[in-house]
């Protein structure tokens, strides 16, 4: 029986090793090409803005009204911070819309108290059905805040709610615990500025943890010490740095970051705006923006932005950090399925017949692959077929292609924004770098295939996030 | 099975690239603390230095060879950094050392270059330290958006005739970037741009015509009228609510006029834009046009109508609190949550 098995095991590895040898040197190549034209990409972009007086052209009253759409779910602890930061932005035609998801505890309350709410009556133009708004609020001394209390109905129908009180041409879709830079707008904006068929522009988002937090400003970067958030560190680089800058280039961006986010508001709201029975909303809105622009003709262009643009906490825990990618990879699976007529199809340009395979094959199908392999090699060596040191070779060349490219990331990084310039910083990037392919990326091929499943079983909760809360700057000195 | 030697060779390859990422990426740490804190120095001396110089506003031997035996890079840095604290005597006078220390030289030789991307810095330096050159002006013409809308940011500051003739001819644009560096440089130029502006949008018409009533209405001027005038009744629905908004701004009594026949005007958005303008001019002989706008189809026109009458004052006001017992549902709604805004929002 054993030899049967053993033999089978062996047929299968002999096919399956060249299947998955060839998948990691067409993935990898691919990923090169993504590099060089990031690098591209970032050599434009920082031509473009070395030396430009941005004030001057920015900061100006003919600059589009931007309208921040800020949902908020039981955020009492940390609103008053988060929203004082949001109002001080530079930016000169600016609108702080916080939408209070059905918040269980004082959100409201806090709101009233420290901004001065005025109750006024709920009318609105529902362009977009959403739950039921609760009251309205306007602030006596920020007359650009306005404040919604509505029922609880997750954070696509509070963003719903939010665009149909937004009065900006531009509304700006963020998570309530993002950082923005202040002057993240005034880069954000420049694409909209630069051409009339963009919808949308995403930018840079920074792991904020380990670093150094004052009056919701970033004031010190530093990667963190924690294993698990310094790899993410190095994954957002990678993620941000070449994989959405190199497809910036070949015209061929589909995500946008739900942390931080501008859209064209017209455009949003023809298309509907967020659907509710999906956990990737924010893909989904960019994919069904670029599919209308297709279909229908008009601005279609997803633009981004590789300045540092925003932070954002990431999760310090396996738990918590496992949900977050089961629920990513449920939203890939879900919205590729369902914007499935745009595979391979001429109608859809390059989004058809590059971006939509790129996501399908090779984003969705990545832990898929991974695993078999995994596996592959572990019965390989339960039935001894293969040895240590040819699985070892194996999963060492299968990885090292990765790490090599994710050690270009970091000089992409160092060659544009420097944000982590210490020796402490380096030493640490690269270090989890190396350790990402040593048990992390394992983890993350088991919860991607968790998502996987989820999703084949129609699962479409978003699981609970739990948050340690900003390094916060100590006293002087 | 795949050959060891095979995963062997490739494996050296990756160890290869790797070993090369990780030098670069520590060499270029090294490399970057080290010029990092030169630079830091450099620019320190080369700042002191030019300060003394523009304080004095006399020229120091000894300060100006100081100047000269910085790096040309970091000279341009130092010089960029003074000049946005600079204006006046002052920046005359750092415009003079610029170019003792040939600076301005170098930077009008890059505005001259056949790579964009050095004509683009040449017009930088120019723009930054303010340098009247007419080389600059011919970038108004370059074939780079980028470029061109830099020499657009130059001329914010040279409003003479030709100037402002070269950039209204630019308000038709192709290009989104410099068309909005154009209409931004025409608004920091100033009341200077009226009389010419007024001229150029009495013919023009299309992507021109509505770059150019952006800029007229932060402007303001009454030169403006007729054009808008004109213009209010353009067949392109965006021209006409520009048209509007002008007309709005201008405030005078023909603007009354044409804006209360404007009021119903097939397209929303015009409708819209006309009772915002009437609010912004505070025409309250238009309350009861506006009380009949807060019953439009559209809530976007009810809106805006709504502000338009508490804008007004007390003859608004009291619309709006008749409009509470109006038999139109959606018009007493609007002026509900207009009376309800607070002071501040109302605006």
């Amino acid at each position: 029986m054993n030899e049967v098995i053993s033999s089978l095991v062996s047929q299968l590895l002999v096919k399956g090793q060249y299947a998955v040898l060839l998948y990691f040197l067409a993935v990898n190549g691919w990923y090169l090409v993504l590099l060089v034209s990031s690098l591209l990409e970032l050599r434009h972009h920082m031509l473009l803005i070395t030396d430009e007086s941005r004030h001057l052209l920015l900061s100006s009253t003919l600059s589009p009204t931007i309208s921040i759409l800020a949902p908020a779910y039981n955020e009492e602890a940390t609103i008053e911070t988060s929203l004082r930061a949001l109002l001080a932005l530079q930016y000169p035609n600016l609108e702080v819309i916080v939408i209070s998801d059905g918040s269980k505890d004082r959100t409201v309350q806090v709101l009233s108290e420290k901004f001065d709410l005025v109750p006024v009556k709920t009318i609105y133009e529902q362009r977009i059905r959403t739950k039921p708004v609760r009251s309205l609020y306007r602030s006596s001394t920020y007359p650009s805040l306005v404040v919604v209390d509505k029922e609880n109905g997750g954070k696509a129908d509070a963003l719903n709610v939010g665009l149909s009180f937004a009065r900006g041409e531009l509304v700006c879709a963020m998570d309530a615990d993002t950082l923005i830079e202040a002057d993240g707008l005034q880069r954000m904006v420049r694409p909209f500025l630069y051409a009339t068929d963009v919808v949308a522009t995403g930018g840079t988002i920074r792991v904020v943890n380990g670093s150094e937090v004052k009056f919701g400003r970033v004031v010190k970067t530093a990667v963190p010490t924690n294993m698990l958030a310094g790899v993410q560190v190095v994954e957002y680089l990678r993620a941000f740095l070449f994989g959405r800058l190199g497809w910036n280039r070949l015209g061929g961006n589909i995500i946008i970051s739900g942390a931080f986010g501008l859209f064209q508001r017209e455009a949003v709201v023809d298309a509907g705006g967020y659907l509710h029975d999906t956990v990737g909303e924010d893909m989904e809105l960019v994919l069904r923006l670029k599919r209308l622009s297709y279909e229908n003709g008009g601005p279609g262009r997803i633009a981004f932005v590789p300045d540092p643009v925003a932070w954002t906490e990431v999760p310090e825990t396996a738990k918590s950090l496992g949900r977050q990618r089961d629920r990513w990879h449920r939203g890939l699976a879900d919205v590729l399925w369902r914007h499935r007529r745009m595979l391979l199809n001429p109608r859809y340009g390059i989004t058809g017949l590059f971006v939509y395979p790129y996501y399908a094959f090779v984003e969705l199908l990545a832990p898929v692959i991974e695993a078999a392999g995994i596996i592959g090699l572990a019965l390989g060596l339960l039935f001894g077929i293969v040895d240590w040191n040819f699985a070892g070779l194996f999963y060492l060349t299968a990885y090292g292609l990765g790490t090599a490219l994710t050690a270009f990331t970091l000089i992409l990084e160092d060659l544009s924004f420097h944000r982590y310039d210490s020796f402490r910083d380096r030493v640490l990037l690269f270090w989890w770098a190396l350790l990402e392919n040593l048990g992390y990326r394992q983890l993350t091929v088991y919860w991607r295939l968790r998502g996987l499943w989820k999703f084949v079983r129609g699962r479409k909760d978003w699981g609970v996030m739990e948050r340690k809360g900003f390094r916060p700057v100590t006293a002087a000195g | 099975m795949v050959s060891v030697d095979l995963l062997n060779i490739v494996m050296l390859i990756e160890l290869g690239l790797l070993a090369l990422a990780v030098a670069l990426f520590f060499a270029h740490g090294v490399w970057l603390s080290f010029t990092q804190k030169r630079l830091s120095r450099l620019t320190g001396t080369g700042r002191d230095s030019l300060a003394r110089l523009v304080t004095r506003g006399t020229v120091n031997v000894e300060e100006m060879s100081v100047l000269q035996s910085l790096p040309k890079y970091v000279q341009v840095i130092a010089f960029l950094e003074i000049s946005r604290n600079l204006t006046g005597t002052g920046k005359e006078r750092l415009r003079f050392v610029a170019q003792q220390i040939g600076v301005i030289d170098r930077a009008r030789s890059l505005c001259v270059h056949r790579r964009w991307q050095r004509r683009l810095r040449g017009a930088r330096v120019l723009s930054q330290l303010d340098v009247p050159d007419p080389l600059v002006l011919t970038l108004l013409g370059d074939e780079h958006p980028a470029v061109r809308a830099q020499a657009a940011e130059w001329a914010a500051s040279q409003p003479s005739v030709p100037v402002i003739s070269a950039m209204l001819s630019l308000l038709a644009d192709p290009a989104t970037q410099a068309r909005f560096a154009v209409q931004n440089a025409l608004l920091r130029m100033g009341r200077v741009v009226a009389g010419p502006l007024g001229e150029f949008l009495e013919s023009q018409t299309g992507r021109a015509a509505e770059a150019g009533l952006r800029v007229a209405e932060s402007l303001a001027a009454p030169s403006f009228d007729s054009a808008a005038l004109r213009l209010s009744q353009s067949d392109d629905v965006a021209i006409r609510v520009a048209s509007a908004r002008l007309l709005g701004a201008i405030g005078d009594a023909q603007a009354a006029e044409r804006l209360s026949a404007m009021i119903h005007d097939d397209e929303a958005r015009v409708r819209a834009a006309v009772a915002q303008a009437l609010g912004r001019m505070q025409h309250w002989q238009a309350g009861s046009l506006l009380a009949e706008a807060l019953r439009d189809r559209t809530w976007r026109v009810r809106r805006e109508a709504g502000l338009a009458l508490r804008s007004i004052g007390a003859a608004g006001a009291l619309f709006l609190r008749r409009a509470l017992k109006s038999d139109d549902r959606f018009a007493a709604d609007m002026a509900q949550q207009v009376l309800d805004l607070p002071e501040a929002a109302a605006g």
